[in-house]
């Protein structure tokens, strides 16, 4: 495959490939600009012009305004949550000495053989008890919660492989653990906090079952939940405004990528996910 | 300095270099407190309560009784146990026969590329997907490609094929084709970049070793590159077997186990019993069977399945 004609076949076979992967969005968003009796009429076919094209994204996103305020809130104070909690808890366990350590870490790391699926309805009764349902919290806390084991693991990682005479010349200089930990170790550990976060962010932003069961209270749907309900609502008739959720629902992560594609990229190809 | 002093100025170094490992080995187990208090209330409390909450017959609002092994003894006999567990293997060899070739033979493409920039920009391209939340794209499958006037039936139109014509996901017939073909081709996401940087592991002098042997393309392909990236194909089976025994939201979204329980999985199963039926310690047993089918096969895959790390240490 060195020669050019090779290189060319190449190209050939993956952009054939790539269309077909992409296809269904091209559609969603074509058909997003179209009225219901423009797709009766002809499925295949493009936006007729001189109508109000974005009629259905108005109303769209009139309902999923507040859903998608709901994510992004939920997203932020989970990942900088998770972020805080883990890497502290990584700096712990990576580079200080206590009864205890090895098993505690071990501890850590067993919670990630516990499947969702085991846990999905004592989890439900217990927040439910708790009284934690309807409220961001019922998202937040749990999401930390197992967020926060993958995110120990590769900080940790990462945290061991940094030299070990940059913490010996910061200790003579008289830094404490927390100054080490938040001067020396955090500015270091951009690119691992970039996948940590994207990692746990693309993980909320899809997770349609846990708020779908737990936050029944529409002021607090968030995104997936949203788009499921909506689905099932009367709304779906309009196929142009079901369209244009789906559209507008995948515009905050687009705008996530366009930023981190570099760091997120590095990390997962920096051979840390394998068996 | 008189002595006097100098051995006070010991004496008080020593107590505060105790009293600063007291006060460091209080601070690690507060600076600890966050993670082990958070995994204690929102994991550990459930994973117990799943298993004591198994043995019990209780209604959320009703009484709670002890039951034994009474709800693992009825899951033995209920009915969508054969055809559910029957969907479950077709799932489960149908997701690892995708995900050990498409993602792979596509990320084989890409490195075979020789301009370094059209390689990132391929890859880029082929993460757009993962953009879309997940349920979104079942709900974009359902509506425009499986749905009555969607692109599978109206290209048969097109064709005059109207006979072909039928609803994908209603007819008992195409329901679960029509449930693991969404997402076809299978090249997007991030598997792709998972199995490129396997590729990008392997060292050239290896390639040019095998050329010199006499290897060429596809032998060098089954020989030299998927021996070398088992260790990503081993990630990927594990996620893959994980994800499938305790998945069942595309069931939820699209089919509800329908038509009949064509399309059941014992998780869906498990949902309807404790959030329809309200019985939550038949739904937690059946819980405790999936995890330890769960754990029994990720023991399996450890055990069984080599790595391209032991394959290596073994050749040599």
């Amino acid at each position: 495959m060195r020669h050019r004609g090779g290189q060319i076949l190449l190209h050939a076979i993956l952009i054939g490939i790539l269309s077909l992967t992409l296809a269904p969005f091209v559609f969603v968003i074509n058909n997003s600009l179209r009225s219901n009796s423009e797709m009766n009429h002809a499925f295949f076919g493009l936006p007729k012009l001189g109508h109000d094209l974005f009629s259905g994204y108005r109303y769209a996103w009139e309902v999923l305004r507040p859903y998608t305020l709901n994510t992004i809130l939920v997203c932020v104070v989970t990942g900088l949550g998770v972020v805080f909690v883990g890497s502290v808890s990584a700096y712990v366990f990576s580079r200080c000495r206590f009864k205890g350590k090895d098993s505690l870490f071990l501890a850590v790391l067993a919670f990630m053989m516990i499947p969702g699926v085991l846990t999905l309805v004592p989890s439900f009764l217990w927040v439910k008890q708790l009284g934690l349902l309807n409220s961001h919290w019922v998202l937040i806390l749990p999401y930390m919660a197992g967020g926060q084991v993958f995110a120990i693991f590769l900080f940790k990682s990462f945290f061991d492989g940094l030299p070990g005479e940059l913490f010996e010349s910061a200790k003579m200089d008289g830094a404490g653990h927390f100054r080490l930990y938040w001067s020396v170790v955090l500015p270091l550990s951009k690119s691992v906090v970039a996948v940590v976060a994207i990692v746990n962010i693309l993980g909320t932003w899809n997770n349609f079952l846990w708020p779908f069961i737990t936050n029944s209270d529409a002021k607090y749907h968030v995104i997936s939940s949203g788009l499921f309900l909506m689905n099932q609502s009367n709304v779906s008739s309009n196929y142009a405004t079901m369209f244009a959720a789906y559209v507008l629902a995948s515009i905050p992560l687009l705008i996530l990528f366009l930023y981190a594609t570099k760091p997120f990229m590095q990390g997962v190809t920096s051979g840390a996910f394998k068996a | 300095m008189s002595l006097h002093r100098f051995v006070r100025d010991i004496r008080s170094c020593r107590v505060s270099v105790r009293r600063s490992q007291i006060a460091s080995t209080a601070a690690i187990y507060a600076m600890l407190t966050p993670t082990f208090g958070l995994l204690a209330v929102f994991s550990l409390v459930p994973f117990v309560w799943a298993f004591v909450t198994s043995f019990f017959d209780y209604e959320v609002g009703g009484e709670s009784r002890f039951v034994g092994l009474a709800n693992y003894t009825e899951y033995l006999h209920d009915p969508t146990l054969l055809s559910s567990f029957g969907n479950l293997l077709f799932l489960t060899a149908f997701g690892l026969a995708v995900v050990m070739t498409a993602p792979l033979i596509v990320a084989k493409l890409i490195f075979s590329l020789k301009s370094e920039r059209a390689r990132y920009l391929y890859r880029v391209l082929f993460l757009i997907p993962i953009v879309v939340p997940g349920v979104a794209g079942m709900m974009i499958w359902q509506g425009m490609i499986y749905n009555d006037t969607g692109l599978l039936n109206e290209t048969l139109r097109l064709f005059g094929r109207d006979d072909l014509t039928r609803g994908w996901l209603s007819d008992p017939r195409t329901v679960l084709w029509a449930v693991v073909f969404m997402g076809f081709p299978f090249a997007g996401g991030i598997n792709i970049l998972i199995y490129y940087a396997g590729l990008a592991g392997i060292s050239e002098s290896i390639h040019e070793a095998a050329e010199l042997d006499g290897a060429r393309g596809l032998m060098k392909f089954f020989k030299i590159d998927v021996p070398l990236v088992m260790s990503q194909i081993k990630l990927l089976t594990i996620l893959t077997v994980i994800g499938t025994v305790q998945g069942f939201e595309g069931m939820f979204i699209l089919t509800k186990g329908g038509p009949g329980f064509r399309t059941m999985v014992p998780g869906l199963w498990m949902y309807m019993n404790a959030f329809s039926f309200q019985r939550m310690g038949y739904a937690c047993a059946i819980g405790v069977i999936l995890f330890l089918l769960i754990l029994s096969l990720t023991v399996l895959n450890m055990r069984y399945f080599r790595s391209s790390e032991e394959l290596t240490a073994e050749a040599i």
